[in-house]
């Protein structure tokens, strides 16, 4: 099991001359759970971004080790799984379809038994077989979830992750979020949901 | 578990074929490309109506009919991505030489198809005589591949940035002017009934495997930063 840690040390982030947030410091352990709060623009889903080495920050560094060795910012993104507003899936596509697609760029089972497994979790095994463009935001952001199931990453990012859902898939986000730090993995949340953030042992209030 | 390097020839083929569904099912740019391609051929056509052009137009036409077919619908492998916010799940979970080269296998595979389509109605529209059919596959081959990758990697470049067809055009035209002309001489002299050079072939896979190379090694900065 890969076990992973993520060091965020003296981080900022600048737009146009103006730090977003600065001098940011804070060490998630496997099994552990930092949790990102700040009102709307504060930089949250910029600061997951910069976790999952698809943005650079203006300053500091971000350590993200896996079993003792440190990973390049281009190797980052094979080990996360990821829910996020930013995740689009393609519309011409059905749910099975772009499972199947992700699962195979990760190089992991996409068979489509696997794949409605996985849709099974969620809740979208009977529609597994429309195209994206027919579902709801709530469909697709439980497609986001099965998506981050299938992959088993050991560094999960969550933007957000029960926006647009119903009570059911609030619940499957819990177990989701319950599951992955019982599994020794390390989950970042950024979110202003109180029921999201407890699972925190860490805590970054952004301003 | 994911492997932290995981091989990235799966994800090219998976690449590879979400292009195709996705074509398939949107039509997107096999429709422009065809399109371009019978306008053109038949406006010369009735313009010079029946009269032969000189291998040397006729090699000109050719590949400025492939050219502009590529320049109207090959840009599609990520503008469209990154018009649909699909590039950020992309690089999420794509590895990124997978993406460059399964976008521009596709590619390659879209423009031999369409000169699959063209090369038929040419024969016709034009009134032009091919004896060398070999000889004119295996250029028509080279260029393709060499439009396909040299579009791709502009492709890529522009997709981020405003006024994306024509700096499509602009970058990808001095990318490919040296192939341009070597198979624009190829094809004429195949439409004279005579055979190529090799140093002509040799010059053409080299060029393409050039923009190979440069493909793999530029789209890492471009991906990443």
């Amino acid at each position: 099991m890969t076990r992973m840690m993520v060091e965020l040390v003296n981080i900022g982030k600048c737009y146009g001359g103006h730090y977003l947030f600065r001098e940011l410091n804070a060490l998630v352990q496997p099994g552990e759970c930092l949790a990102i709060i700040g009102r709307n623009g504060s930089g949250k889903s910029t600061l997951l971004k910069i976790i999952a080495g698809l943005v650079r920050p203006s300053s500091g560094t971000i350590r993200v080790v896996a079993n003792g060795r440190e990973l390049q910012t281009d190797q980052q993104a094979a080990v996360i799984g990821m829910v996020s507003p930013e995740v689009i899936f393609y519309h011409p596509l059905t749910a099975m379809e772009n499972l199947q697609f992700l699962l195979n760029g990760r190089n992991l089972e996409a068979t489509e038994q696997a794949a409605l497994h996985w849709l099974k979790q969620v809740g979208l095994e009977k529609q597994g077989n429309k195209p994206v463009s027919s579902y709801s935001t709530g469909m697709r952001q439980r497609l986001k979830i099965a998506v981050a199931l299938a992959l088993e990453s050991p560094l999960i990012l969550l933007d957000e992750p029960s926006s647009n859902l119903d009570t059911e898939g609030k619940d499957i986000v819990g177990q989701f979020i319950a599951n992955a730090l019982a599994a020794q993995k390390t989950v970042v949340i950024a979110s202003n949901e109180r029921w999201e953030t407890e699972y925190a042992s860490h805590k970054i209030t952004l301003a | 578990m994911p492997a932290i390097k995981s091989p990235w020839r799966k994800a090219l083929w998976a690449v590879l074929y979400k292009e195709g569904l996705c074509e398939l099912r949107t039509r997107y740019a096999l429709s422009a490309l065809a399109m371009f391609a019978l306008i053109t051929l038949s406006s010369v056509s009735m313009a010079i109506a029946g009269t032969s052009l000189t291998p040397e137009l006729a090699a000109v036409l050719l590949w400025i009919i492939l050219f502009f077919c590529a320049m109207a619908g090959l840009s599609r492998v990520f503008v469209q991505e990154q018009e649909t916010g699909t590039i950020f799940t992309l690089r999420l979970y794509m590895g990124a030489q997978a993406v460059i080269f399964g976008k521009l296998l596709f590619n390659i595979v879209m423009l031999l198809a369409l000169t699959a389509l063209i090369i038929p109605l040419f024969i016709i529209f034009l009134n032009v005589d091919i004896r060398l059919g070999f000889s004119l596959s295996l250029i028509l081959f080279l260029g393709d591949v060499g439009i396909g990758a040299a579009a791709t990697v502009t492709a890529a470049m522009v997709a981020k940035t405003q006024g994306k067809s024509a700096l499509f055009t602009v970058l990808t035209f001095p990318i490919l002017l040296p192939q341009f002309l070597a198979v624009i001489s190829a094809t004429a002299k195949v439409l004279s009934h005579t055979v190529p050079g090799l140093t002509e072939l040799f010059f053409m896979a080299g060029y393409d495997l050039v923009l190979f190379i440069a493909a793999s090694i530029l789209f890492d900065y471009l991906w990443y930063d």
